[in-house]
């Protein structure tokens, strides 16, 4: 069991290695995909065999590729390069590096078990489903809807912040939205601005 | 020696032997395929290569083996040899968890691999994994077509995925276990699961079609579209490793629905009568189940065409989707509210009405009803011919 711990924690901190060190930005997505398995694992290797299969499911599987979508979609694969709009942004980053790690030090060395170990293992029943979901659904109801509110703000927020309404001039049709993946034609559409078809159409 | 290391040497023998019974069936399975679709075209088939044909997939594997091992110029050579790797290894992975027999019945070793709680969802989370094979070969090849497929098989794999892990859940819920061998129990005590939760069975047949990239569902290497997707800059040991892992996807497919909702490893009680212990027999049963499907996989092949991008995300959006969705809470309520006879009753009813909508509003019917429409662009020229709906 120490065995399985100490290789999937090495290959946890290998991958979130790679996630910040790797100059493309695929192999950097890719270093955390390793880093939420090799998670998944750790979690396996505790008996909680639910919570493994769903951090691989949710957020190996899914979040993950759709990361990498995204990243490929809009070629985003190569290191970006030129003056950083935020000058002073790695020593920001330092700081609150710096302020997190201490953060999960004074939290490994000052933690205790909210309860006794013998409790809590058979409380969570090999950690199948059932164990981990009356939890969720009695207990934590309250934060766990909270979150799902959380998530769905974030949502609306983030097609709100995309969808522009275009003022459209006479005469010209509705064209294709900018730039967007259409989920009814799967079309990818270049950034087609309102201005270059305007321009388009007068030199036609 | 001591018990632990018999213990790993039997289980690495037995992944062993999955994974060689698995390659083998995916070399067969190619021939068979080929004949099967060359007889519903009234054609021959492969039939030079040995008696009927049957050494073709030898040979085929000795030339993917030897031809040369291309890799493009401007291909990311670690993502590249990685995608073929991550496609046939989570393939192979997967199968391992599916139970063939009742416990002790190999040899007196149990015939599956590793057996966890979570079954089910440990083999959704394992399949989609395999996402990544083809997503990363498709965008490691460095050239415009296999990123294209690429990105549509990962789009259509990430919407399947929703319709088939719904669909299960209220086949879970009956059951009250993730585990295999806890659904085929249940099975064994209150009939076949297809008669329980028959829309699920059909969203969950028609998302492995998805999932498995097979006809009608085969996007991602349309060759009249994208040439052939993904697979395009592959070649030799490396195409034939996707290869490998389509056909190992399908076959996974086939046993994870004969398992859920036809049995599983069990056979027909009434046979009980004839020859005792025989519906408990290891291996046969499943194999006959899992032939079956596999020939239902060939079978729409043959028959149906590809769908059309739009086609394929409006079926899964609009209408997989919601179905499965309702199908869940539906099947929740009726849990909660009825018990014994009638429970079955609604049950059953749930079942056919599930599929009754799902064939009323597919596309196929929508054009009975749906006038044909014009585009807009189209309004100031003369149709030459009446346009046509889906």
């Amino acid at each position: 069991m120490m065995l399985a711990f100490i290789i999937l924690g090495a290959l946890t901190l290998v991958g979130g290695v790679i996630t910040i060190s790797a100059r493309n930005a695929v192999h950097a997505a890719l270093g955390l995909v390793g880093t939420l398995l090799s998670v998944g694992g750790l979690f396996a290797t505790m008996n909680a065999s639910f919570l493994a299969a769903t951090q691989v499911i949710v957020y190996a599987g899914a979040i993950m590729v759709l990361f990498l979508f995204v990243i490929m979609l809009l070629n985003a694969n190569q290191p970006v390069t030129g003056r950083d709009p935020v000058p002073f942004v790695r020593e920001l980053a330092g700081i609150g590096g710096t302020l997190l790690a201490g953060a999960f030090v004074v939290l490994a060395f000052t933690y205790k078990d909210p309860r006794p170990l013998t409790e809590s293992a058979v409380a969570l029943r090999d950690g199948t489903a059932g164990a981990v979901g009356e939890t969720l659904l009695t207990r934590f109801l309250l934060p766990f809807e909270a979150v799902s509110v959380l998530l769905l703000v974030a949502i609306v927020g983030a097609v709100a912040l995309v969808q522009r309404p275009v003022p459209q001039p006479d005469g010209v049709p509705d064209t294709e939205p900018a730039g967007v993946l259409s989920p009814e034609t799967g079309l990818i559409f270049e950034a087609v601005t309102q201005e270059a078809v305007l321009k388009e159409r007068g030199r036609a | 020696m001591p018990d632990w290391i018999i213990q790993l040497l039997i289980t690495l023998l037995k992944g062993v032997g999955v994974a060689l019974g698995l390659l083998t069936t995916f070399a067969y399975m190619t021939l068979i395929e080929r004949r099967l679709l060359a007889r519903m075209q009234i054609r021959l088939g492969p039939n030079r290569v040995g008696p009927m044909g049957l050494l073709q997939p030898l040979a085929d594997a000795i030339k993917s083996i030897f031809k040369e091992d291309l890799t493009v110029t401007l291909a990311d050579k670690l993502v590249y040899t990685l995608a073929p790797i991550i496609a046939i290894g989570c393939a192979l992975t997967a199968f391992g968890g599916l139970p063939a027999g009742p416990a002790g019945s190999l040899f007196g070793a149990d015939p599956w691999v590793y057996n966890l709680d979570a079954g089910l969802l440990a083999l959704l989370a394992i399949t989609s994994m395999g996402v990544y094979g083809i997503f990363l070969g498709g965008w490691a090849s460095g050239s415009k077509y296999p990123i294209l497929g690429g990105l549509r098989s990962s789009a259509q794999m990430i919407s399947y995925e929703l319709g088939m892990g719904l669909s299960v859940l209220g086949l879970l819920m009956l059951v009250g276990s993730t585990s295999f061998h806890a659904i085929t129990n249940w099975q064994a005590n209150s009939g076949w699961m297809i008669m329980f939760q028959l829309t699920a069975f059909v969203l969950f047949l028609i998302s492995s079609f998805a999932e498995t990239n097979r006809t009608p569902f085969d996007l991602p290497e349309a060759e009249q579209e994208i040439v052939a997707g993904y697979l395009t800059e592959y070649s030799a040991i490396k195409w034939a490793l996707f290869q490998m892992a389509e056909y190992v996807n399908m076959i996974t497919a086939s046993t994870v629905m004969a398992t859920l909702f036809f049995g599983g490893y069990r056979g027909p009680a009434f046979l009980e009568g004839l020859i005792p212990g025989i519906a408990s027999w290891p291996f046969i049963w499943l194999f006959a189940k899992i032939a079956a499907f596999l020939f239902l996989f060939i079978w729409v092949r043959a028959t149906l065409p590809r769908l059309r991008y739009d086609q394929l995300m409006r079926f899964g959006w609009k209408l997989l989707l919601p179905v499965a969705l309702a199908n869940t809470v539906l099947t929740a309520a009726i849990i909660a509210f009825s018990t014994g006879r009638v429970r079955v009753l609604l049950l059953v009813l749930l079942g056919v009405t599930g599929v009754a909508l799902l064939i009323a509003f597919s596309d196929r019917m929508r054009v009975l009803w749906t006038a044909p429409t014009v585009r807009r662009e189209d309004v100031n020229l003369t149709p030459a011919r009446p346009a046509g709906g889906d």
